[in-house]
């Protein structure tokens, strides 16, 4: 059932691709060695810390700075009155308008906690006491709260996520049962753990930004627009980052206001925002809210879906939480019906978060097809097994691989899902009600051209470097991985450089589409590497192979050799040293034979390039089933999980070990999402009310049981070059609702607004 | 305010002298001023627990703590608590085999709330164990390996 094998750590074979290696950076980490991005030590720092506006809409129409530029130790003060000189940058797309004036402290206000002025100052304190000193006068404008004022009206349809076939309307009508339930989610905040932030430091028009990022050559590339500068004359350097989850993928107006202040003042500048900045800043999640309506016969046969849905965006962008993204894919659905609204308020553009669109999207219609099975008096997984999905019916394409019917009938058995008593409330332990729900998720395999490059070093090295990004996915390991197998050397025999604008470029570290993105480009780099000292082994007078008169070589064990024990075996650096080579060095990347610079540069500073799950001949995803068991106090309402057991078809893993964690995390992020996570808005003023650690809850350790996780993927290789799918998104996907499901299981209710708060189970 | 004080800080075992405003936290001392930044900064307001260090051997978050409260005492940061040859601290490299980080950022304080907790003795079973780490948030959600690493250094302590 399982690629999973339990295999005692430490064997050799956990150094290949698919072994479970430890964190390759594991030491660096666990020592504080390893450096984030404000802790580069840079001579000469200037502070910068920002001011907010504290209204929702209207203009700023005067900022009194003259307190603050006479605090001491204030070097500058930056407001709307300042013109920066910059340009509007590319979008993801990679499309720009000419000429167009980009202002990252801009005069109208557009949601509460904008930014709006910077204080630079000697020191962090000096900066904060002066920011407290800046005196603003707004001109209020009315505003909108949130897409539930009546004010902000029913939005605008986004026509390219309205979807349909066969007649949904009708046979929903004709079907014999039919349920309906209003779904909704809140606004949800990523909250990594460490907060953005950048050093910037000019050495004449060149620029070094110190950034966490998830895409070093895309946000190298913005600032490089905003400033018109080269973009070779940018260098981002993002190594380590803590944490990410869809917020670092783009540079941030806070990015262009510190890389300002140091080209004005000609010295370093370091920005970090605080806690409660970072809740405003950029977006996290939107809040959705979604109807369904499905058919079905006596017999639980779907007959229809129809779904709307919307989400919040701000006043100045679109931005889509879809949630009707995972619902035409999860089942078998012959007439099916889709819309989905985005309906601007006073908010930040929101972004995308851990499982966009497929997250909240999973919530409804995992939801309401347990609503279905309890009206039809069925068991929730057979009535998912009776509408399995043969193929993707929206695309009307096959699965390239599909093992959610596994995922569901291995994780019911792992979890003991026949022990199961149909009727809510019927399950108890003492005044302790328990319930039990299922929730499935899926998100797209999602892949993007990358490059590599291999470096043989004289003394039996080899060196992967690549400008992707390792933000705890573990890409470090797995391609340090990848190269120990190609040449048949301990992993610790491999060097890795990553997080850097000026190495080869790389898919984001985002919509889970790195590792078998970079993994292709690392092998292809790899294979070629070797192929080339081959090459070299076998023909070049200097080589002790040469008389051995293989046509090829093994490399294995730490030692290259021609095959059937042929002769001498030599080490790598032995190899090297009878060539007489200091370096073997080879780029590679998996873009078409013959791309152009431009094409190149295009690929990897923008997502021209990707490709969708059905853009060839399959329909490509990961897939999930998550089982919950939560346990209910009768008298308080109080909800804890008590037990999750998941099972995920990610096809071939790359290592197992890294790969569960990251499913746990997902899932821990779901239960926050389930229980505890909301952003609160002040009605009045459209303040987050709750922008901080303590007042927005997230998991702590006491809230998390134990999380037994299952494989039940095989290799994929239409999905990646190397057989895996996507793992790091999935994961979050239909935790939610397996949590609302086995709530109702247990109590009798249902929660249909996220979360489930005490409150509305008393 | 401009006016600085004097401060001699003993960190790790050694003894580090600097000037500083008197409202600069251990916290922005070590990261800021000593170049000890394993430390890690994720809230500013006592929240997280990523800024957890020991003074005189006990947990505190540095954010809230002043510079200037931890003259004369004994501060140990993540720095300070492999062996001098530099083999790992056994909660280290539990960590390391468990996986219990990711992004890695919230590790050096788990890892130091870790070593107090099992001190404590707190860590006697995994309820034990999740309740008295539960100050250190991780968002990457390593709370499963966290418990188990914990757990094993606290048998083999």
């Amino acid at each position: 059932m399982t690629i999973m094998e339990p295999r005692k750590h430490g064997d050799a074979s956990d150094g290949t691709v698919g072994g479970r290696q430890t964190r390759f950076e594991g030491n660096l980490k666990v020592t504080g060695g390893a450096t984030y991005a404000l802790e580069y030590p840079v001579e000469g720092l200037a502070y910068a810390i920002l001011v907010q506006s504290t209204i929702p809409a209207g203009r700023v129409v005067r900022v009194d700075t003259e307190k603050a530029l006479a605090a001491p130790g204030v070097l500058m003060v930056l407001t709307p009155d300042d013109d920066l000189g910059l340009l509007v940058a590319s979008d993801w797309g990679g499309n720009r308008p000419d000429n167009q004036p980009y202002y990252p402290l801009p005069r109208q206000v557009q949601y509460n906690g904008q930014s709006i002025a910077a204080v630079v100052a000697e020191s962090r304190e000096q900066a904060v006491e002066a920011a407290n000193l800046i005196c603003i006068t707004y001109e209020k404008a009315p505003h909108v709260a949130t897409f539930n004022d009546a004010a902000a009206g029913e939005g605008k349809v986004m026509d390219n996520l309205t979807s349909g076939w066969g007649d949904a309307e009708a046979a929903l009508a004709a079907a014999p049962v039919q349920i309906e339930g209003e779904y909704s989610t809140p606004r949800e905040y990523h909250v990594a753990m460490e907060p953005h932030g950048l050093t910037v430091k000019w050495d004449g028009d060149r620029i070094t930004v110190w950034e966490p990022s998830q895409w070093s050559h895309g946000m190298a590339r913005s600032y490089s627009e905003w400033f018109g500068i080269p973009y070779e004359n940018v260098h981002l350097v993002s190594p380590f980052i803590g944490g990410g989850f869809g917020s670092k993928g783009a540079a941030l107006a806070h990015g262009a206001v510190a890389a300002f202040a140091a080209r004005k003042l000609g010295r370093p500048v370091k920005l970090a925002l605080t806690r409660p900045q970072n809740f405003t800043n950029y977006g996290g999640r939107a809040a959705t809210r979604q109807t369904i309506k499905i058919g079905a016969t006596e017999d639980g046969i779907l007959q229809a879906i129809v779904h709307r849905g919307a989400s919040e965006t701000s006043t100045y962008a679109d931005w889509p939480e879809q949630t009707g993204s995972a619902t035409p894919i999860l089942y078998r659905i012959e007439n099916f019906s889709s819309q989905h609204r985005v309906v601007p308020v006073n908010t930040v553009t929101p972004g995308a978060l851990r499982g966009p669109g497929k997250n909240p999207s999973a919530f409804g219609i995992e939801s309401a097809m347990e609503e279905l099975a309890y009206k039809l008096g069925m068991d929730p997984l057979e009535l998912r097994l009776k509408n399995y999905a043969d193929h993707d019916y929206q695309s009307g394409k096959p699965w390239s691989t599909r093992r959610l019917r596994e995922a569901l009938t291995e994780g019911a058995e792992a979890f003991g899902w026949s022990k199961r008593s149909h009727e809510p409330r019927s399950m108890r332990d003492g005044k302790t009600l328990i319930g039990w729900g299922i929730g499935c998720g899926t998100f797209p395999v999602i892949q993007a051209p990358s490059e590599a490059m291999i470096r043989i070093l004289g003394n039996g090295r080899v060196e992967v470097v690549s400008g992707a990004i390792d933000m705890g996915q573990g890409t470090y390991t797995i391609l340090a991985q990848t190269a120990a197998e190609v040449f048949g050397i301990p992993v610790d025999q491999v060097e890795v450089h990553l997080g850097d604008s000026r190495l080869p470029g790389s898919a984001i570290a985002g919509g889970s589409m790195l590792a078998g993105s970079i993994l292709g480009a690392v092998h292809k780099a790899a294979t070629a590497a070797r192929d080339e000292l081959i090459g070299l082994a076998l023909n070049d007078e200097k080589s002790p192979l040469r008389d051995t008169g293989a046509n090829t070589l093994t490399f294995s064990g730490g030692r290259i050799a021609a095959p059937r024990d042929q002769g001498p075996s030599l080490t790598l650096s032995e190899l090297m040293a009878a060539l007489g080579r200091d370096e073997i060095e080879v780029l590679r990347n998996t873009l078409p034979d013959g791309a152009t610079a431009q094409e190149q540069h295009q690929a990897w500073t923008s997502m021209a390039k990707v490709q969708g799950p059905t853009m060839g001949e399959y329909s490509m995803h990961s897939w999930c089933a998550h089982f919950a068991e939560v346990r209910v106090d009768e008298d308080f309402g109080t909800v804890r999980v008590s037990r999750i057991v998941s099972a995920f078809d990610c096809g071939r893993l790359y290592n197992p070990r890294l790969v569960e964690s990251q499913w746990r995390g997902g899932i821990i992020m779901g239960i926050g999402q389930a229980l505890l996570e909301e952003g609160l808005v002040d009605q009045r003023n459209g303040r987050t009310v709750n922008n901080n650690m303590g007042d927005y809850l997230v998991p702590t350790n006491a809230d998390v049981p134990h999380i037994e996780v299952i494989s039940v993927g095989i290799p994929d290789y239409g999905a990646s070059a190397l057989g895996g799918k996507g793992v790091g998104e999935v994961g979050i996907v239909g935790v939610a609702p397996a949590i609302a499901n086995a709530v109702f299981h247990a109590t009798g209710k249902r929660v249909r607004d996220l979360p489930i708060t005490l409150e509305k189970l008393i | 305010m401009t006016r600085t004080i004097h401060l001699s800080l003993d960190i790790n075992g050694r003894r580090y002298d600097l000037d500083v405003e008197p409202r600069v936290t251990l916290l922005d001392a070590l990261r800021e001023h000593l170049a000890l930044t394993g430390t890690k900064k994720g809230c500013d307001q006592g929240q997280c627990g990523a800024c957890t260090c020991h003074v005189d051997g006990s947990r505190v978050l540095s954010c809230l703590t002043l510079a200037a409260q931890v003259e004369g005492r004994q501060i140990t940061t993540i720095e300070g608590i492999a062996a001098e040859n530099g083999e790992l601290h056994p909660v280290q490299a539990a960590f390391v085999e468990h996986d219990a980080f990711q992004c890695g950022y919230c590790t050096p304080g788990q890892i130091m709330s870790a070593v107090a907790c099992i001190r404590e003795g707190h860590a006697g079973s995994d309820e034990e164990i999740r309740e008295y780490m539960s100050g250190n948030l991780c968002r990457c959600g390593a709370y499963n390996s966290i418990v188990a690493a914990v757990r094993e250094a606290a048998e083999m302590a």
